[in-house]
């Protein structure tokens, strides 16, 4: 299990995670970011770079349910996405997706 | 041309551990990175970070693995050549290849072991800096006392940035630091000393755009949070939004690539003649992308190679502790 993006990236825009990350693994749905597993190399860039400390080590731990939202913005057809995103190879090919998990969408409405 | 049994590509630890292998199998090896050190993403990205799953140490720096790597590396005697990328390979009549790198460099191999672990490392991507075919684009920063009287932008919120806007501060005309988010995510202190000084900084803002011909003029400037562009004049762009890593030149090798990985057999072939690869770069059915992982697949190619290079050799090299080399080594050390 490679680096997990958790709740507390929920609404924060900093973005510093993804200036970081040498491989470009980090994408951006609508108001959270999600590290693809598949791409991520655990380098461990990103966790100081996260102003809100949502971001988790293998070596930590991970919040089960985090650690699968993050895999399913990559395996489920997100909603207005026909077929799942997949492993794209870099993020920036793709900007913004303007979409989320069910998961977050849903916490997302609820604040 | 430079001549060699073996060319390794990549300075990481599975490359480092095949340099050592190879001289242990009385190969001559001539080992490249495109990086300016030794020790790849290790020593790259976190040289202070604790590594608990290599056999044998329960808990070992990552510099202080690399230190070990190249010393065990150095056995085997390999012609280093660092900053230097392997662009190109040609097959030749006797079955052994030429790679050119970047510079020019041929390389006559009669093999060559790829351990390119994530690829080289090339500056990210900024969209109005590609797009601008004038001068001006400082992507190596010059001495500070070469830009004296010259309007720089400097583009970007890491250390690299921030240092390089602090640096040059002083004798530029004017220093003007651009920076896509609120936040830097450069040292503290680094960016404390940038807020007191001349420097303009305009954060949560992009460049939209550069102009000027035969070289830099303005720089177009968009802020998240306003409607209208500023036009900052400039003379020197710095693009300072760190490295990506991507495979570039080895997709043209005519091997598979899945992903950001090659295929390979069990043996740590290609497929391509004399082309093998060892390490995070490799991919197959069950691979697990771990360090240890590598050394294995190192041993594995090398041994391999060096029976396709002498075939009257056997395929087990016989065990290192019984090996002459080794025990000078030792002495030596």
């Amino acid at each position: 299990m490679t680096y997990v993006i958790g709740e507390a990236c929920i609404d924060e825009m900093d973005g510093s995670c993804v200036d970081v990350c040498p491989v470009d693994c980090i994408y951006e749905g609508e108001e959270k970011r999600y590290i693809q597993p598949v791409e991520c190399i655990d380098c461990g860039a990103c966790l100081t770079a996260c102003p809100v400390s949502a971001i988790t080590s293998p070596n930590d731990g991970h919040d089960r349910v985090w650690a699968v939202d993050n895999s399913d913005f990559f395996e489920l057809a997100l909603p207005g996405r026909g077929e799942p995103i997949g492993s794209p190879g870099g993020a920036s090919s793709l900007g913004k997706i303007g979409v989320d998990t069910p998961l977050v969408t849903q916490r997302g409405g609820e604040s | 041309m430079i001549r060699c049994d073996l060319l390794i590509v990549g300075a990481g630890p599975a490359g480092l551990f095949a340099t050592y292998y190879a001289g242990m199998r009385g190969l001559d090896v001539v080992l490249v990175d495109s990086l300016a050190h030794l020790g790849g993403q290790v020593a790259a990205l976190y040289p202070e970070k604790l590594i608990y799953d290599i056999a044998g140490m329960p808990a070992v720096k990552g510099r202080d693995l690399i230190s070990g790597l190249v010393e065990q590396a150095r056995s085997a005697q390999p012609q280093i050549m660092l900053g230097e990328e392997c662009a190109t390979i040609d097959d030749q009549s006797d079955g052994s290849v030429v790679v050119t790198t970047s510079t020019g460099t041929e390389i006559g191999c009669g093999a060559v072991l790829i351990t390119g672990g994530i690829g080289r490392f090339t500056p990210r991507p900024l969209p109005a800096v590609d797009a601008y075919t004038g001068d001006g684009i400082h992507r190596v920063v010059a001495p500070a006392e070469e830009y004296v009287g010259e309007d720089v932008v400097v583009v970007g919120g890491g250390d690299s940035a921030v240092d390089w806007a602090n640096m040059l501060v002083d004798s530029a005309n004017t220093v003007t630091l651009v920076h896509r988010r609120a936040r830097f995510t450069a040292h503290e202190s680094s960016v404390d000393e940038l807020r007191t000084s001349g420097c303009r900084i305009i954060t949560d803002a992009e460049i939209l755009e550069i102009t000027g011909a035969p070289s830099v003029r303005r720089v177009l400037v968009k802020a998240a949070d306003q409607d209208g562009i500023e036009t900052v004049p400039a003379s020197i762009v710095i693009p300072a939004l760190g490295h990506i890593a991507s495979l570039g030149p080895l997709l043209d090798w005519g091997l598979t690539i899945k992903g950001r990985q090659i295929e390979v057999g069990t043996d740590m072939a290609t497929g391509r003649s004399r082309v093998y690869a060892a390490g995070d770069i490799t991919d197959y059915p069950g691979k697990v992308r771990l360090m240890v992982v590598g050394f294995g697949e190192a041993a594995t190619a090398v041994n391999n190679i060096a029976v396709v290079l002498r075939p009257d050799e056997d395929l087990f090299p016989g065990h290192s502790s019984e090996l002459p080399r080794m025990l000078a080594t030792e002495s030596r050390g």
